[in-house]
């Protein structure tokens, strides 16, 4: 290493050995980050847990707890695009000028060397090439005439896009590079619980920051349906757009079917009760007995009138009670075994009862209430948990993954075929027509093409020279024979 | 033994052929019959019972050609394969008619659809290709597959709501065709090797190295006192029993874990046996590792037995939580999976080391077979990048998010990776022969871990398959 050459270490970033080498690199680290425990995953905990503080530290170190997002990850695909890039530009040069000036006038050496060709005996050779031309143009191969000093011959091929196509293929990847580059350095994503009726501009992201956004979003409703079974089939959310107080897009959004706007994208993710109540239904009758029983509905903290004098108000409710120490106490934000406390007043009487549903001992004073309640209805506060992400770069991805499979259908599925047909003499200087060709990938499928095309020539020459003869002359139709082997010369000189 | 009696008295073909005949209509007579006392003239399992028996009858005739050697047993599984997939069709279509979804929802329904793209594939490869004795590797799968499928879960279950997407059955569809076609490249891959003239010892060490592999993977499962921890199955229910979201309960078999000990000894005795011949050249030791691998086919089958009788009857207790459970072969289909592959792997050494000759006359050439495993991976490829752009775009619509790099989908881009390499060494460096195989053979062992391995031994948000 003496002196510094840019040129070699260009040639060597292009060179397949060093793709291959960083390919197996990235494979290697990738398997390293599904078997190694990852860090936003998996709870600190847990990892813990799972390493001994020492090796903890060792693999934090090294950045293994967190492979896919460690900075010699991010180079290391920065390399593979890098190399890819590398490998393009190298090559791309050789691939356009065999493209774009394609070999239609093949000298003599290229043509004998071609894998795929034969001869067949012709009387007429511009009849027998007038022929040729209508089976390539049946066959799909767009037939040219190479018009040289003192020849004529015939040119035709099909697909020559596919020449190209390796090079689609590589600039889709580096196109799906790029985007997840942009998501990775401009995007985002957070998460946001809203209960109907709540609005925000701003929600947590993953890394526990707060981001802003540019417009407000507004839950108005939530909800579940179930099957028949009970297992949930369909959550849903009504969401509202609102930008200066006024509401700009709505839209039901479910599992599956995000809400977006202006580049941030709402989605369905969870849903469940918050603990809070929504709303009760009571059935109060007066305690006498006298009187039609009353329906009410209760929301926290309301009030509501029973008659002149009595009101009752809904002073606390305990989704999951448990009584200990004097206290009523929750054990949890699910509506499982729930615990009213309503206050009775009355006028008449000039103090507050403590009513329990259900009647909890030390509590309640249930029975010195003027009015018996009963539980009809509840329901409860339910809140949508809303996936929130902003991906500026995915139109990029997905503009590379549809680039990517139309390319990669025609790196493998469309041949270049290239044919040539050219009047010539065999051996013992009979008029003959050399035909011969080549595809570039596929060579066995080719192989039968092109002998199925030989034949096709054949009797298009034959039914050709039956028809011309039939009216002139009276020689012994000679039907073409085919000679295979390398005797003939190719270019024959054209008899005009 | 075996070997020179069969060569004795040369097969006539027509015995067995009659007999797997006899039993296949005997059965379907059985099956009519309860057929026509259900009144259910056209129900899934009635048609699943019937793909069963063909697909049997099939690997009965290719088992048949294994030992006798008789050519025409293989055109009559084919006829076989073709009938039971005919049944398999109306179960598809069936199951797809009544459950309103295509056919990938449960694990019931992704076996139902596998094993019909894989006697589809079967079918072509013998057809198009000229590969005759693919079904000798591809049957068992199935009939494993379908035997599976009576143990499962079979109602049409709701869809829970992030697999309600048309994405979703793209995706799924994709990845089975994709692997599917790994999957045949696998095999013609080996049928290379095969006629490659790759020495048969070298393919005893191969199929002692994958036995190790799986008693591994199993191993992993190997508890503290000798037990094997299986998941609990709730028989009532059909389904594994969960401690909470996605969690398992898992119990422990008592002793079943020595037992898998002793037979990862056995399945590695061939390959150790093997590297002593290498180093000695003396003929004793590969003869005796091949008496080794039939000790170790006994032991598996043993194994096998014994893990099935145990898994059947008895209730266990478990480390998480108190009281005893029972389980079935239905909660642990990949344990169950593995013990059969090796098995079966095992069976498939036999057939070389016993009718290799016969094999490479039913075999296409070496050229034709290299080049038609390129073609295979070359459909492969397109369909694996469109599963992972689906697998993708199905995410960014349920997630919010297109790439998280959970194992699954790291997986299923290093597999796209390998066979990207595959390409561009045939392509660029003009690989063939030896090493592309080989290549070939690596995809689809990181297939396999994609499928098996990411599911079995890391966790991660592909919970549902």
């Amino acid at each position: 290493m003496t002196t510094f050459h840019p040129r070699r270490l260009w040639q060597t970033i292009g060179a397949t050995k060093t793709g291959v080498v960083l390919l197996i690199l990235v494979i290697v680290m990738s398997a390293a980050g599904t078997l190694i425990l990852q860090r936003p995953v998996t709870e600190p905990e847990e990892m813990q847990r799972a390493y001994s503080a020492q090796v903890l530290r060792l693999l934090d170190g090294l950045g293994l707890t967190d492979v896919f997002h460690a900075w010699w990850f991010v180079l290391l695909l920065m390399l593979v695009s890098l190399s890819l890039i590398a490998a393009s530009v190298q090559r791309f040069p050789n691939s356009w000028r065999f493209y774009s000036r394609p070999y239609r006038s093949a000298d003599e050496g290229f043509l004998k060397a071609l894998t795929h060709q034969t001869q067949i005996l012709v009387e007429d050779e511009e009849a027998s090439l007038k022929a040729a031309e209508r089976v390539f143009r049946r066959a799909g191969l767009k037939p040219q005439h190479i018009v040289r000093e003192r020849s004529f011959s015939l040119f035709g091929e099909r697909h020559r896009i596919s020449e190209l196509a390796v090079y689609a293929v590589h600039a889709s990847l580096i196109l799906i590079f790029l985007g997840t580059m942009v998501d990775a350095l401009w995007g985002w994503r957070g998460f946001v619980a809203l209960t109907p009726g709540e609005q925000t501009i701003q929600l947590q992201l993953r890394d526990g920051a707060v981001q802003k956004l540019p417009f407000g979003i507004r839950c108005d409703a939530v909800g579940q349906e179930n099957y028949a079974d009970g297992t949930p089939k369909k959550w849903w959310s009504k969401l509202e757009i609102v930008e200066v107080g006024r509401t700009v897009a709505q839209k039901e959004i479910v599992v599956n079917d995000p809400l977006v706007y202006g580049g941030i994208r709402f989605y369905q993710s969870s849903y469940g009760d918050t603990g809070k109540l929504d709303k009760i239904i009571l059935a109060a009758s007066a305690a006498s007995g006298k009187g039609d029983v009353k329906e009410i509905v209760l929301g926290l903290n309301e009030t509501v009138p029973l008659d002149s004098e009595t009101s009752v108000r809904l002073a606390e409710f305990i989704p999951d009670y448990v009584t200990a120490d004097g206290q009523v106490y929750t054990r949890s934000n699910q509506a499982n075994n729930p615990a009213v406390h309503l206050i009775v007043e009355s006028k008449k009487l000039g103090e507050a009862v403590n009513v329990w549903l259900p009647p909890l001992p030390g509590f309640e004073q249930n029975s010195s209430s003027p009015y018996r309640f009963e539980a009809r209805d509840l329901r409860m506060m339910h809140f949508t948990g809303l996936e929130v992400s902003h991906e500026p770069g995915q139109w990029a991805v997905w503009a590379g993954v549809v680039m990517l499979s139309l390319g990669l259908g025609v790196v493998f599925y469309l041949v270049h075929t290239r044919c040539w047909a050219v009047p010539a003499r065999d051996a013992r200087g009979r008029p003959v027509l050399w035909l011969g060709g080549v595809a570039n990938k596929n060579k066995e499928v080719f192989e039968r093409r092109f002998q199925k095309l030989v034949g096709e020539i054949e009797s298009e020459i034959s039914r050709v020279t039956v028809t011309s003869q039939s009216a002139t002359r009276h020689k012994a139709i000679q039907s073409p024979q085919r000679q295979t082997g390398m005797g003939a010369m190719p270019y024959g000189t054209y008899k005009g | 033994m075996a070997r020179t009696r069969v060569e004795a008295q040369p097969a006539t073909g027509s015995r067995l052929v009659v007999m797997v005949g006899l039993a296949v209509s005997f059965l379907l007579l059985m099956a009519l019959l309860n057929m026509a006392k259900s009144q259910n003239l056209w129900d899934e399992a009635y048609l699943l019972y019937g793909a069963l028996i063909f697909y049997s009858a099939a690997g009965v005739l290719y088992l048949g050609f294994g030992v006798t050697g008789v050519s025409s047993y293989v055109r009559f599984a084919s006829f076989a394969i073709w009938a039971g997939l005919m049944a398999n069709t109306g179960a598809i279509a069936h199951r797809w008619y009544e459950a309103g979804h295509p056919p990938f929802a449960s694990v019931y329904e992704m076996l139902l659809s596998f094993v019909w793209t894989l006697a589809v594939l079967t079918l072509v490869a013998e057809r198009r290709y000229g590969v005759k004795v693919i079904g000798t590797v591809t049957m068992p799968i199935a009939i494993v597959g379908v035997v599976l499928m009576q143990l499962l879960r079979t109602e049409v279950h709701p869809l829970v709501p992030a697999l309600q997407s048309t994405w979703l059955h793209v995706h799924v569809t994709l990845a089975m065709l994709a692997y599917a076609a790994c999957a045949l490249s696998f095999a013609i891959a080996m049928m290379f090797l095969i006629q490659d003239k790759m020495p048969t010892e070298t393919f005893l060490a191969a199929t002692s190295l994958f036995g190790v592999a799986i008693y591994m993977g199993v191993l992993t499962r190997f508890e503290a006192w000798g037990g094997l921890s299986v998941a609990a199955w709730n028989p009532e229910e059909r389904s594994e029993v969960f401690l909470g979201k996605g969690m398992r309960l898992f119990v422990v078999i008592p002793d079943l874990g020595w037992m898998m000990l002793v037979v990862l000894a056995a399945v590695a005795a061939p390959f150790f046996l093997y590297l002593v011949w290498r180093r000695t050249e003396d003929d004793g030791f590969l003869s005796l590792a091949n008496r080794a691998q039939f000790v170790s086919i006994l032991l598996q089958a043993l194994a096998l037995v014994f893990f099935l009788l145990r898994i059947r009857g008895g209730r266990y207790s478990s480390f998480d939580t108190e009281g005893l459970f029972p389980t079935s072969p239905a909660a642990s289909p990949f344990l169950l999976s593995g013990l059969v592959g090796g098995i079966f792997a095992s069976l498939l050494y036999l057939l070389l080391l016993w009718r290799r000759a016969d094999l490479e006359c039913m075999l296409p050439s070496a050229e034709e077979l290299d080049r038609i495993t390129y073609r295979t991976i070359a459909i492969a490829f397109p369909l694996l990048t469109l599963m992972i752009a689906a697998g993708a775009y199905w995410a960014n619509r349920t997630w919010g998010s297109y790439w998280s790099w959970d194992p699954k989908e790291t997986w299923a881009a290093i597999t796209w990776l390998v066979y990207a390499g595959y390409l561009h060494m045939r392509i660029t460096r003009g690989w063939r022969g030896r090493r592309a195989a080989y290549f070939a053979i690596l995809g689809f062992g990181v297939v396999m871990f994609t499928f098996f391995g990411v599911t079995y031994l890391l966790p991660g948000l592909h919970a549902y398959a």
